[in-house]
């Protein structure tokens, strides 16, 4: 079984989806993501341990080297191809025991900013890594961010930012995040954002990499 | 201001010559990845080949001190490095170019799909289409001037090192209304996505001073992010 955890781990590192995906080269013909999650499964493997023992190993993994420059978007996009073929045979047991991951996390592009790429490589990340994720996409208003944390109240909020002006509805959107209820937990991230925004505006999370995110939650919430 | 003289151009995508080999360089697939370039090249050569990219601009004079750049009633705080290379400059081009709305419909298209990948990609040639539509506005701005006798610097943007993205207001206060097609919101975002817009310096004693990566503080620019950046 620990053989079948790793491979599957591999093929999320590699972004191996299925066995007629011609990419990595190297794994050519070989099963990829959705085999191998179906193997698991029909072995009677919970949907948890596929998640915790493989799919997470494997998008850690390649957090880290994203981090490091090792690999770039499109290796990461392909290791998110490969992980949802895996999700869609998940997701069924998921809804039958919700409290199996590790949490919810909200995220949105902020009020005037339409950019989505880092906010779509985060989402992946996190969703990667064992959470449910709410995206609610971008040019996101404060007060959809809270009705949404209403809904969800555990929930963790990730905002999501790249012009220097969108900065400053970055910080009212969490104000108003935190004024509505201070327990609420807020994570920035963007291209102009640094730790010393992050403290000033009182959100409580910024990571310059999708991995770091991920890192918190770890810390803070699973 | 729509008394201004603006010249306004329309290119074809085809013309703008951006090969498959520069999208997959800049967006770092190597050997190894799938095959994209057969999508990349239907998307140049068809879906995406009637994209209304246009760009004009204005020629203003200009007045330089230390940081700043007086342009008729506006004073734009471009920085003192920005400043440093329109040096000698007596006018200024203010132009705007724009891949046009296609590109983010098409990008809403892919993503609502699940064609991650394939989305990124084509967010990537809309960055290169409206530089390289740029490249052939800034050559037109140069072509006038030259005739004329006179010289250009390179282009610069708010946003670039200190320039503040906020003064794209006052830029486009120089420019007609919804000149391009392009709108700018409360955030100083244009739109469409892909356009961009700023300065170049025109004057006898201008220096054409080429972009390096190192005098740039930009981390997320697709050129430093690329494989062979400056």
């Amino acid at each position: 079984m620990e053989k079948l955890f790793e491979q599957l781990a591999y093929c999320i590192e590699f972004g191996k989806i299925n066995k007629q995906s011609p990419y990595p080269p190297n794994m050519k013909d070989q099963e990829g993501a959705g085999e191998l999650t179906g193997q698991l499964l029909d072995q009677g493997v919970s949907a948890d341990d596929i998640l915790q023992k493989a799919l997470i190993v494997g998008m850690e993994r390649v957090g880290v080297k994203f981090r490091e420059n090792k690999v770039f978007v499109p290796q990461v996009l392909m290791s998110a191809k490969a992980m949802d073929a895996a999700m869609i045979q998940l997701k069924p047991h998921f809804a039958n025991n919700p409290g199996s991951q590790k949490g919810t996390f909200i995220i949105g592009t902020v009020e005037g900013d339409l950019h989505d790429i880092g906010k779509n490589l985060v989402s992946m990340m996190v969703e990667g890594n064992g959470y449910e994720v709410i995206d609610l996409g971008t040019n996101v208003k404060a007060e959809v961010f809270i009705e949404a944390a209403e809904k969800n109240p555990k929930a963790v909020i990730g905002l999501s930012a790249l012009l220097t002006t969108t900065m400053n509805n970055m910080e009212k959107i969490t104000i108003a995040i935190k004024k509505h209820n201070k327990n609420t937990t807020v994570c920035v991230g963007g291209a102009p954002v640094n730790q010393e925004f992050c403290e000033r505006i009182g959100a409580d999370n910024y990571s310059p990499d999708p991995q770091g995110t991920v890192e918190f939650l770890n810390r803070t919430v699973a | 201001m729509d008394n201004l003289k603006t010249k306004h151009f329309t290119f074809q995508l085809k013309d703008l010559e951006i090969s498959v080999e520069l999208i997959e360089e800049l967006a770092r697939i190597d050997d190894s990845m799938p095959e994209y370039s057969r999508f990349l090249k239907e998307e140049i050569d068809s879906t995406l080949s009637l994209s209304q990219i246009e760009g004009g601009y204005t020629i203003l004079p200009a007045q330089l001190d230390q940081n700043t750049i007086h342009i008729g009633d506006h004073c734009f705080n471009v920085g003192k490095s920005i400043a440093n290379k329109f040096t000698n400059s007596t006018h200024i081009a203010i132009f705007t170019c724009t891949t046009g709305p296609l590109i983010s419909d098409r990008l809403k298209e892919l993503n609502s799909q699940g064609l991650i990948l394939e989305a990124y990609l084509i967010d990537l040639l809309g960055s290169v289409m409206v530089e390289k539509a740029m490249d052939k506005l800034q050559a037109i701005i140069e072509a006038e001037c030259t005739s004329k006798g006179v010289n250009i610097t390179n282009r610069y943007s708010p946003g670039y090192m200190n320039w503040d993205v906020k003064e794209q207001k006052d830029l486009f206060a120089f420019l007609p209304e919804n000149f391009c097609g392009i709108k700018l919101n409360e955030s100083c975002l244009m739109t469409p996505v892909k356009s961009v817009s700023g300065f170049i310096g025109i004057g006898e004693k201008v220096r054409f001073i080429k972009h390096a990566c190192q005098s740039c503080n930009s981390t997320n620019c697709l050129y430093r992010n690329s494989k062979n950046h400056c």
